[in-house]
Formats: structure tokens, C-alpha cells, sequence
């Protein structure tokens, strides 16, 4: 628990430090609010019932950025932390001083996820979410968040410095992120995509949307939290390979 | 009382022999210096010791667990966007250790009107006496010292040798790795010679001086490695 708090305190004092790293965390939900925003105000010369109609029958502008938050911003974010650490041989020192890999992946990690939550509420207030369904969309987001930032973690103990790591996280960013997004347009991508837990934030919000039918909750977090265990034993597996576990 | 060992130890990197039947052992509080041109082997030996890499055969011995020991290594693993006294604060908080040791040691190193200037801004001598500062923080019983004043100024250089002469002082072992001869006769109470990955010599540098007929008005262990190695670039 010590190592976890010394991890935690060097990474919150890092990224508060960081303004490129904490823009990340807020520019997704205001472009969530103004696109929005936009779909519904902004249909030149179209009455403003009509234009609500059409609105409806677009893509979900806040579940939208919230996959691509969730997938691909968050990813490239970890990935590049971790790498620095790795580049720097500052996880040799700490491992050489006791700091086992899940003390420095929660450490790390558990600053994400709490910048995380602050953008997973501001999408499900931006969202319309209320009551029940408010923190049910948060902690769809926040499975989300978790699967991500342990897959960043991954890319970023794979590689040996930053700029490599950048090259192989993103491509993985953006089908995590902009599947999801296609997946509203387009049935059959839907269906492979649904073991992926960036995916599953859609299947959420659409349970919720239509008032609690479609695809069973407990299965959508189910796949969400099955995505995080098997990203979390790849996480002990690769930390193990690279020789970093003293 | 034998503080580390190695017997036989070899290593390769693919085709490249890094060290051949190496054998040594350091005693407890003594400072202990591995010597040899760059390529020679020094860093694989620490790197072994320190259990980053593995011997492909022969045996090591440390008598230390990894949280007994400081490092001092050429990649400092600083984080960079944090301050000096942040940096250290990271290792107090994960050795358990109170704050007045942390200002003890940055005083000792002459950093701590600098503690609040990050690792980043810190210049190269400054960096060099905080990696040690973060080393020496939790008291090792042994430190292991990868060329530490390598290009340092020499008022700095000899800053840093006063704080091993200290460390060894309150009973730690220093194993240090130097291509600095001059460093290594005044410092040591015993050193290596490596050379392409063997020991060509070893025990109290002025008694390898003189055995080697190389005293001039300093003790000369340059000119005696020279003279067995033949002095050419390998």
C-alpha cells in the first residue's frame, strides 16, 4: 500500500504538472456538449421539430466521443507516461527499491482513473443521464476508462521509449475509439465489434435510451470486466517479459 | 566478512563474449573499484549483481536484498518534470522514511537550496550529486556506482569522493566501475582490472603499482594497465 501511495503522489504531482496531459481529460466532454449542441441548434433553415427528428436518428453525439475518450484519447495518454518511465529507467530504480508491477500499475493508473471519473460524469451530465441511469453511464465509462489504462500500460512497458510507443498505440486508439462510432452506422461491424468493451459503451447507452431493453446490463459489463482482466494478465505478462519485476 | 562474489561468471551477448570466467568477491565496507576501458565489461558485471541481467554461467553472490542496496547507474531514472526534493520524496515515501533523513542526505550533497528546481533544469554535476543523494537515502549496505563522476568538473569529483569516503565511513560497501585510473588509486581499497571481459589484475591499487614497478611520484595504475594490455585500441 505504501509503494501504491508513493506511485500515486509522484504520478498526481506529474500530471497536474502536465497541462498536455490534463487537456486530454477535458477537451472530449466539451466537444461531446458542442457537437451536441450543434446537431440539434444547427440544421440551417430546417424547423427546429424536424431538425430534433433527424437529431434522433443520428448517431449519439456524447456516447460518440465518449467511445473515442474512453478508446482513443486515454490509450496514447498511458502510453506515453509509462514509456517515459521505462525510457528513463526510472522503473528499474523503482523496482530495484521494492515497487512490485500491479503497486506501480494501480499507482499510475489510479490517477487516470480518478481524471477519468471527472470526464466519465461530465459525459453522463452532458449526456442527459439522470438518477440511476446517471451512474450507470459512469461506470460503464469508468470499466472503460480501466480496460484502457491497463492497455496503455501494456504499449507503454512493451516499448523502449516514447516515440515507439506513440507508433504502436495508435493504432489501436483508433479502432477502440472510432469503432464504436461506425458501429452506429453499420449493423455487422456492430456485431464484431461486441466482445470489445469500447463497443459495450454503446450497448449501454442504448439500453438506457430505450428505457431499459435491448442487451442485459450485467452482460454488457460482464464483457467490459472480462476485457479488464485479460488486459490486466497480459499488463503481469509483458511487465514480466521485460525483465521488470526485479 | 565477503559482501559480494562472483566465480566463473561468463556472459555473451549473441556472438559478443562480454565477460569471460570472471571471478572476484568485495568485502564488507570497503571500496571496491572495477576499472577497464569503456566496452570493457563493468556495466554487465553491475547489471548482473544487481540482478538486471543474467550470468549465462558461473556463480554471484550478494549479500543484500535489491531494497539494501543504492544504485547509481548512467541512466539516472529521474522524473524529470518533478523537483529534486520530489524526486526523493517518491523514494521516502516507498522506504518508509522520514523526512528529516531526506533533507539530511540533499544537505550532505549540497542540494538543498536547489530542491525545489526540477531534475530537468538541475545541471549535469547537480543531477549527478541527486542520483547519488536518491542512492545513499535509505542507507544501503551496498552501492553500486556506475562511473560516478564521469564528466564532472573536478571541484564536483572530488565532492562525490568525499561522500564515499563518508558512506564507506558508516560501514556500507561501495563497488564502484571507473575508467579513471587516477580516481580509482586514490579511492579504492582494492580494485579489478578488466579487460575484453577478463581480470587481468587485481588487489590494493599501490601494491599492483609497485608490484608492477609503476610508482613515479604517484602511484601510476594507468601505466600499469597500459603495460598489460598493450596499450592499442581493441
Amino acid at each position: 500500500m505504501r509503494n501504491v501511495k508513493a506511485i500515486f503522489k509522484k504520478q498526481f504531482k506529474g500530471t497536474i504538472q502536465n497541462p498536455e496531459t490534463m487537456i486530454q481529460f477535458a477537451i472530449f466532454p466539451a466537444l461531446a456538449w458542442l457537437m451536441g449542441f450543434l446537431v440539434v441548434t444547427d440544421f440551417y433553415g430546417i424547423p427546429y421539430d424536424i431538425a430534433a427528428m433527424m437529431a434522433a436518428n443520428m448517431p449519439n453525439m456524447v456516447t460518440m466521443q465518449a467511445t473515442i475518450f474512453a478508446g482513443m484519447a486515454l490509450i496514447p495518454v498511458v502510453t506515453s507516461v509509462i514509456a517515459g518511465d521505462v525510457e528513463r529507467k526510472s522503473i528499474r530504480f523503482l523496482t530495484m527499491a521494492g515497487v512490485s508491477p500491479m503497486s506501480y500499475l494501480i499507482g499510475v493508473g489510479g490517477v487516470i482513473l480518478l481524471a477519468g471519473f471527472a470526464s466519465s460524469v461530465a459525459f453522463s451530465f452532458i449526456g442527459g443521464f439522470e438518477g440511476r441511469d446517471f451512474w450507470i453511464f459512469t461506470a460503464a465509462m469508468m470499466s472503460g476508462v480501466a480496460a484502457s489504462t491497463v492497455l496503455g500500460a501494456i504499449f507503454g512497458v512493451m516499448t523502449s521509449n516514447q516515440q515507439s510507443a506513440s507508433a504502436l498505440s495508435m493504432p489501436a486508439a483508433i479502432v477502440l475509439g472510432f469503432g464504436p462510432m461506425m458501429a452506429q452506422m453499420n449493423e455487422n461491424i456492430a456485431r464484431y465489434l461486441h466482445p470489445i468493451y469500447t463497443q459495450q459503451l454503446n450497448v449501454v447507452a442504448e439500453y438506457l435510451e430505450r428505457g431499459y431493453s435491448g442487451t442485459p446490463l450485467w452482460q454488457a459489463f460482464a464483457i467490459m470486466w472480462a476485457n479488464v482482466a485479460v488486459i490486466c494478465l497480459l499488463f503481469a505478462l509483458v511487465y514480466h517479459k521485460k525483465g521488470l519485476t526485479g | 566478512m565477503i559482501s559480494t562474489s562472483m566465480k566463473n561468471v561468463s556472459k555473451a551477448f549473441g556472438k559478443n563474449q562480454v565477460l569471460r570466467d570472471v571471478t572476484f568477491e568485495t568485502q564488507a565496507g570497503e571500496i571496491f573499484g572495477m576499472l577497464g576501458p569503456s566496452g570493457a565489461g563493468k556495466t554487465t558485471i553491475i547489471n548482473i549483481l544487481t540482478k538486471q541481467t543474467s550470468e549465462d554461467s558461473g556463480t554471484v553472490r550478494v549479500d543484500a536484498t535489491s531494497q539494501e542496496i543504492g544504485l547509481m547507474l548512467e541512466d539516472d531514472g529521474m522524473f524529470p518534470t518533478l523537483s529534486a526534493l520530489d524526486n526523493l520524496i517518491v523514494y521516502e515515501d516507498i522506504y518508509g522514511i522520514p523526512r528529516k533523513r531526506t533533507k539530511e542526505v540533499m544537505e550532505q550533497v549540497g542540494l538543498w537550496e536547489a530542491r525545489k528546481t526540477t531534475s530537468e533544469s538541475l545541471s549535469k554535476g547537480m543531477r549527478q550529486r541527486l542520483v547519488l543523494a536518491r542512492a545513499l537515502l535509505h542507507k544501503p549496505k551496498i552501492m553500486f556506482l556506475d562511473e560516478p563522476t564521469s564528466a564532472l568538473d573536478p571541484v564536483t569529483a572530488r565532492g562525490i569522493h568525499q561522500l564515499i569516503r563518508d558512506l564507506r565511513a558508516g560501514g556500507s560497501t561501495i563497488f564502484l566501475t571507473t575508467h579513471n585510473m587516477e580516481e580509482a588509486t586514490n579511492l579504492c581499497d582494492r580494485v579489478v582490472l578488466l579487460h575484453q571481459g577478463k581480470i587481468i589484475e587485481q588487489g590494493n591499487p599501490k601494491e599492483i603499482c609497485r608490484r608492477h614497478n609503476s610508482v613515479k611520484t604517484v602511484d601510476d595504475l594507468e601505466s600499469v594497465f597500459v603495460k598489460l594490455t598493450g596499450g592499442g585500441l581493441t
